[in-house]
């Protein structure tokens, strides 16, 4: 299914709220955005803005209070029912009886996909889990939990990934070689991707867009290119320009963090 | 602790190293000398049997203990097996349609709440001669402690499992298969691990109403001959098979590899959103139980002389004062001596539960011990605390208490052990002395399981008050229903069975209140849902 048709997400006046009528909270003010197809966009903002609620919505998993979302011309539901996007959860709800392996390879048979090992292993490979594939998940650290979760969100081969902070237990040094080593699995397919992350670097290295989210609820702080050639080499990463758009993110962010508690109307 | 009660702790633990460096099989001899001779003073009194008598009525009957043996074990293994199969069903039920959820827990404890000394004689004139008794109790003993279980694992999924199989455009069935049905698997173990000693129980009671051969039988037989060799044999090979099976289901879940369950017991069910839907819906158990009761004996055509419908033993109730008194009468007399066994049950298993977080080198002997004691069959032990403490209040409320004591005692341990390890290294780092960690960290975590005890100790103290009553002191309504069901006063036995499930469910709703009020207070996170 690398249908190379990449479709873009678009998002029309979406809002989301929780809770009884009456006392509801509202996660994601009214919100309009086009993503395009086959790029990597960052969700940026304080921890809990709405940045999930934003990913799940996108993901069919939740349903918009209001507005409407749509990938190329299919609802996120009927993208779902075809297997056709994959999430790597924040908290890696992994199958605690299923070895690494297990389940990583769960994420191919949910995808529809025929059994293949060599693809399992060689998953399993690239985000440095070798030698674990027979443990269990309790047997493993956060990190390497987010891991297999990255993995068998990629085992299915899927249309759009969402990341939901995939990395935030991994430490600094693996982090850096899974932020070389990753991106061209998705890339390389043509995939839509839509990653959420606390790391300002991070999200300057990975995507091609970033969307800086204001406090709950959330709505567009700031919109920024990452105007950087699409390979992020060394030299890139040392740039100025690298430099000067992770500034102009982080003081998007201070800018609107330092408006809570103060309605942001 | 105390340099004084370290001393002591040590002098204890140097003991138990000392008799455990004797040659293999010297303690065990030491056990059975100090048991003769405690025998041979007590023969006066028909308690206990010594186990030279045991050991020469075992080998002179031993044909006829092993036929019984093998007869009892069929029966029982087929009860387990239907049993436990009922006991799953429902769970699915009960989780794939949630609605339905009050109502099959509801009817479940109802069923499970019914009198063996009076399904038993009921069973018999409905099967006839045969084995179906037995196999009918054997199952009755064991679904309601597979259910509870199990439809808490096939619940217990953290949401994250579900939006994971969700995100892939997955249904219910998908979550069913891969998600609820192998989480449920451990919970389903420790079920079947209860089960397996209840389920012999249950065919052994099936025995007592008529049947021709089984331990069952021998047991009757010996009780009414005072014949204590062969009451002992009995229970010490009933005792044997119960921990023999209790231990090979144990072995074979962790062979299977099984993370132990987290919680062994229900979690309650959240509070009814509002007065309404909570009286809504014990109208509708009300109705739903009349209504199988009575639709079920008009399906199978059940003869009125013996099978009463609803109707007739409401008439029964309301013509009939002086059946009415002779009724209430017993039944209060039964509560009277249940309720006492029933708290003192759950505090001592509660006290003792903690008093071994104090010192856990005795836990760890004393709990394998306590768990094998679990599953010896009360119809053994019943008879036998009733013969030495006397036929009155003492003895039934002993047995009682020791039906729910055991139970109690593991499942608090197993909630003192879920302490999160996190809030003991903070009671760790101020040196906290383990008096203030257990009332400040250990005892709130150990309330879930306390409750979840105490509404299955609700069943476990019926079947030990009736029994008890029964087999030993023949006063209260356990009595009076072996009475009648002998002299086939139907209306009574019926009347008997329906006042009993009466009490039992508004029981259980009084505890399962009591406990969301305490919980609610304490432990917030285990209403959540
Ligand atoms: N299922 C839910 N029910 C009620 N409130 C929710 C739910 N999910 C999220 N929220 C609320 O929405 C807000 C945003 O949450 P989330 O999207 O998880 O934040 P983030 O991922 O940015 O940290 C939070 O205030 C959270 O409490
Ligand atoms: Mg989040």
């Amino acid at each position: 299914m690398t249908s190379g048709v990449q479709q873009d997400i678009t998002l029309q006046g979406v809002t989301k709220s929780f809770g009884a009528p009456g006392r509801q909270i509202e996660a994601v003010a009214p919100t309009d955005l086009v993503l395009q197809g086959g790029s990597m966009t960052a969700l940026v903002g304080p921890s809990g803005c709405g940045k999930s609620t934003l990913l799940r919505l996108i993901s069919g998993l939740e349903v918009p209070t209001r507005g409407q979302i749509r990938i190329g011309t299919e609802t996120p539901d009927q993208l779902r029912r075809r297997a056709g996007l994959a999430v790597a959860f924040q908290d890696a709800a992994l199958l605690p009886w299923r070895t690494v392996t297990g389940n990583v390879a769960l994420g191919r048979s949910l995808a529809h996909r025929p059994r293949d090992r060599a693809a399992v292993a060689e998953l399993i490979r690239l985000v440095g889990l070798s030698g674990f594939e027979r443990h269990r998940p309790a047997e493993l650290s956060g990190g390497m939990r987010q891991r297999a979760a990255i993995a068998r969100a990629l085992a299915g081969l899927p249309e759009l990934l969402l990341l939901d902070e995939p990395f935030g237990a991994v430490d600094e040094l693996t982090r850096d070689r899974l932020n070389t080593e990753l991106p061209p699995l998705w890339e390389a397919r043509g995939a839509t991707a839509v990653l959420v992350t606390h790391s300002v670097t991070e999200a300057v290295r990975l995507s091609d867009r970033i969307i800086v989210l204001t406090p709950r609820p959330a709505r567009v702080a700031a919109d920024i290119a990452v105007t950087l050639a699409r390979t992020r080499t060394a030299e890139v990463l040392a740039s100025d320009a690298f430099r000067a758009i992770c500034a102009q993110v982080s003081q998007a962010l201070r800018l609107h963090q330092a408006s809570e508690g103060i309605p942001a109307q | 602790m105390t340099p004084r009660k370290r001393a002591a702790t040590s002098r204890l633990g140097a003991i138990c190293t000392a008799i455990s460096r004797l040659p293999r099989g010297t303690g065990t001899l030491i056990f059975l000398m100090i048991w003769e001779v405690l025998a041979r003073i007590s023969a006066s009194s028909f308690v206990i049997a010594a186990p030279s008598q045991i050991l020469d009525y075992s080998l002179t009957h031993a044909g006829l203990l092993w036929r019984a043996f093998i007869t009892t074990l069929w029966a029982a293994a087929r009860g387990f097996f239907w049993g436990n199969l009922a006991g799953i069903l429902l769970a699915l039920v009960a989780t794939l349609l949630p609605r339905s959820e009050r109502l099959v827990s509801t009817l479940a404890l109802l069923v499970f709440c019914l009198p063996l000394v009076a399904t038993g004689p009921i069973l018999r004139v409905l099967f006839g001669p045969g084995d179906g008794p037995q196999v009918t109790l054997a199952a009755l003993a064991v679904y309601y402690t597979t259910f509870l279980p199990v439809l808490v694992g096939l619940r217990a999924a953290p949401q994250g499992w579900f939006d994971l199989i969700r995100s892939y455009g997955r249904g219910r069935l998908i979550i069913l298969r891969d998600v609820r049905l192998p989480a449920a698997l451990p919970y389903a173990v420790a079920g079947f691990q209860i089960a397996a000693p209840a389920a012999f129980l249950g065919a052994m009671v099936g025995e007592f109403t008529g049947a021709e051969r089984g331990l069952g039988v021998l047991t009757v037989r010996a009780l009414r001959a005072l014949d204590l060799p062969a009451t002992w044999s009995i229970a010490l090979l009933a005792a044997g098979v119960s921990i023999c099976t209790f231990s090979a289901v144990g072995a074979l879940g962790r062979r299977l590899d099984l993370a132990p369950p987290e919680v062994l017991l229900a979690a309650p069910v959240g509070n009814p959103s509002s007065r309404w839907t909570g009286a809504a819906q014990a109208f509708l158990a009300l109705t739903v139980t009349l209504s199988v009761w009575h639709v079920a004996m008009q399906a199978y055509d059940l003869p009125r002389f013996f099978a009463k419908r609803p109707w007739d033993v409401w008439r029964f109730l309301t013509s009939d004062p002086a059946a009415r008194a002779q009724l209430f009468a017993a039944l209060s007399e039964t509560l009277s001596l249940a309720l006492p066994g029933y708290l003192a049950g759950l505090a001592l298993g509660a006290a003792l539960a903690m008093l071994l977080t104090l010192m856990p080198r005795l836990s760890a002997t004393a709990i394998p011990f306590a768990i094998a004691l679990r599953s010896i069959p009360i119809i053994a032990s019943a008879p036998l605390i009733v013969w030495a403490l006397g036929r009155g209040a003492t003895g039934t409320i002993t047995v009682v208490a020791v039906m729910i004591f055991f139970p109690t005692l593991v499942a608090c341990r197993q909630g003192l052990a879920r302490t999160p390890r996190a809030v003991l290294d903070i009671f760790a780092v101020y040196a906290s002395s383990p008096i203030r960690r257990l009332f400040g960290a250990q005892l709130p975590a150990m309330l879930p399981a306390f409750f979840a005890s105490a509404r299955m100790a609700i069943p476990a103290a019926i079947l030990a008050v009736t029994t008890a009553e029964w087999l030993a002191t023949g006063r209260g309504i356990g009595a009076l229903m072996a009475t009648v069901a002998s002299t086939s006063d139907y209306n009574m036995l019926w009347s008997a069975i329906a006042l009993i499930g009466f009490a039992a469910v508004m029981s259980h709703a009084l505890v399962s209140m009591l406990e969301r009020w305490v919980l609610s207070r304490t432990n917030p996170e285990q209403l959540a849902r």
